[in-house]
């Protein structure tokens, strides 16, 4: 009789065995063939057919749950998306997706931390133009009156015929500077200088390559920019000055922080071309190109973001790299 | 009713009177709610005791109670507050501030938010990005057209 019971005890025990693990396998093989999105993942719950959040949390990301989780919570979004249309509700997720990343990434100044970086950008590079135009037009108002004009016309006489008079002069003048502005073919010494006016189509030159890596960047941000269609640009703009208004004082004095430095060494270098001509203007370029270099070392550590941010923008255009980007 | 207990605060702290019985004191709020016992916007709208370690006390004087209501709408409290233990104590001012920021900027705009603003600034720096290009490009044309007088004027000399 013992040995019966112990028998039927250790058949008993089998088949509880047998059962847990066939439980556990058919768990695992719903929760992986189910298609629940990661939301309902995360929440344990079941996800039906009409599911809000499905479209937008696959399964297979589940860190992009994760973010907006914490930082909206799935009641605001389902409410954000409540009052939306249908057509807007995609645009709204994906803003709502990139708010979330942005705050995991920097939880201390999220978007607004991007929104000043952008605006100091916008300044700097203001001032940079502004730069530029002024040693523009000190260029066109030089030959007219500056001593190149006289060498200019000097060096015309020994070239061209002698017996030329000043009027053909200066009309030779104004068809070489335009002839010379169009591509310096016979210069070879030169044609570093002239190459970055056909930066989009030539190869870059040395001096100009910083630059190019920079505006690279930022095309970058606009290939796979976000670039919303029916974006309302005064709701924008509002929020803009609003920012400007209520919150822009780290703002200002971000931006008072880092004017020191790089604009006086733009000035020092302007004087510098007057006196040496074109040598220094050369150099004064590449002076400015070395402060904007400069400025991205300076803000390399917050930059960093702004790069992770267009990381991010290829992203949402193509999920699939989403755990890639998180892990490198 | 809470008593307004005025006298308590230290004389170097501005007290600014505008109105017979509204007393707006430019303070943190942790010391409001420790001196005049007035709660912060925070537990105000949450209709909850504010104690002296409220974590939202600094950052959510009673004055402001549109910054919490936004914030509470938006985020929720909850998430807000777990955000701001996450922070170290000096950023947690910067880390509410943004997050109003973005609350705001969604309650005006639900659908792109804060967001919307960073595409606007975004093609703003493209734009002007591509207008630097378009100056430099002009600029060197000048530095060349000079460029090939003066070497072609003091060639010999440097060469």
């Amino acid at each position: 009789m013992s040995n019966t019971k112990h028998i039927h005890k250790g058949l008993q025990e089998r088949l509880l065995d047998l059962l847990l693990i066939a439980l556990i396998v058919y768990m695992t093989l719903k929760g992986g063939t189910s298609g629940a999105c990661a939301a309902c993942k995360y929440q344990r719950r079941r996800c039906a057919a009409d599911c809000p959040l499905a479209p937008y949390f696959p399964a297979e990301q589940p860190k992009l749950f994760q973010n907006v989780h914490r930082l909206f919570g799935v009641r605001s979004i389902v409410k954000i998306l409540e009052k939306l249309d249908e057509t807007q509700k995609p645009e709204a997720m994906k803003s709502i997706i990139f708010q979330s990343y942005v705050r995991d990434r920097s939880p201390v100044h999220g978007c607004l931390g991007v929104t000043q970086q952008l605006q100091y950008m916008i300044w700097f590079a203001e001032e940079e133009l502004k730069a530029v135009n002024s040693q523009l037009q000190l260029y066109r108002s030089q030959p007219q009156n500056g001593q190149n004009q006289n060498q200019n016309h000097n060096h015309n006489q020994m070239i061209h015929e002698l017996g030329s008079d000043h009027n053909k002069q200066q009309e030779d003048v104004t068809s070489q500077q335009l002839d010379l502005g169009m591509g310096l073919n016979v210069n070879n010494n030169q044609s570093n200088v002239v190459t970055p006016f056909f930066s989009s189509l030539l190869p870059v030159s040395e001096t100009q390559q910083p630059q190019m890596s920079y505006t690279y960047s930022c095309s970058e941000v606009n290939n796979n920019g976000y670039s919303p269609p029916a974006y309302n640009t005064d709701s924008g703009k509002e929020i803009l000055t609003n920012n400007n208004n209520v919150w822009g004082d780290q703002n200002r004095f971000l931006y008072n922080n880092n004017n020191g430095g790089g604009y006086s060494n733009q000035n020092e270098s302007c004087h510098e071309m007057k006196s040496n001509g074109v040598m220094a203007i050369q150099s004064q370029l590449v002076n400015l190109q070395m402060v904007s270099n400069h400025q991205r070392v300076e803000e390399e550590e917050a930059d960093h973001e702004y790069d992770e941010l267009h990381q991010f923008l290829d992203i949402i255009d193509d999920r699939q790299s989403f755990g890639d980007s998180k892990e490198a | 009713m809470p008593k307004r207990e005025t006298k308590k605060i230290k004389p170097s702290q501005e007290v600014i009177k505008e109105g017979p019985f509204l007393v707006a004191i430019h303070l943190k709020g942790i010391y409001m709610s420790n001196y005049t016992n007035s709660p912060c916007a925070a537990c105000k709208f949450l209709r909850r005791k504010c104690t002296s370690d409220c974590v939202f006390a600094p950052y959510f004087p009673p004055e402001e109670p549109t910054k919490f209501a936004n914030v509470h709408r938006i985020f929720g409290a909850s998430n807000v507050s777990k955000i701001l233990h996450e922070v170290a104590p000096h950023q947690r001012e910067d880390a509410v501030n943004s997050l109003a920021y973005e609350a705001e900027a969604r309650l005006k705009d639900p659908v792109y938010g804060c967001v919307g603003a960073i595409s606007v600034l975004q093609r703003q720096v493209l734009r002007l990005q591509r207008e630097l290009e378009e100056t430099n490009a002009d600029l060197m044309r000048y530095a060349g057209c000079l460029g090939g007088e003066t070497t072609s004027a003091y060639g010999g000399r440097r060469g």
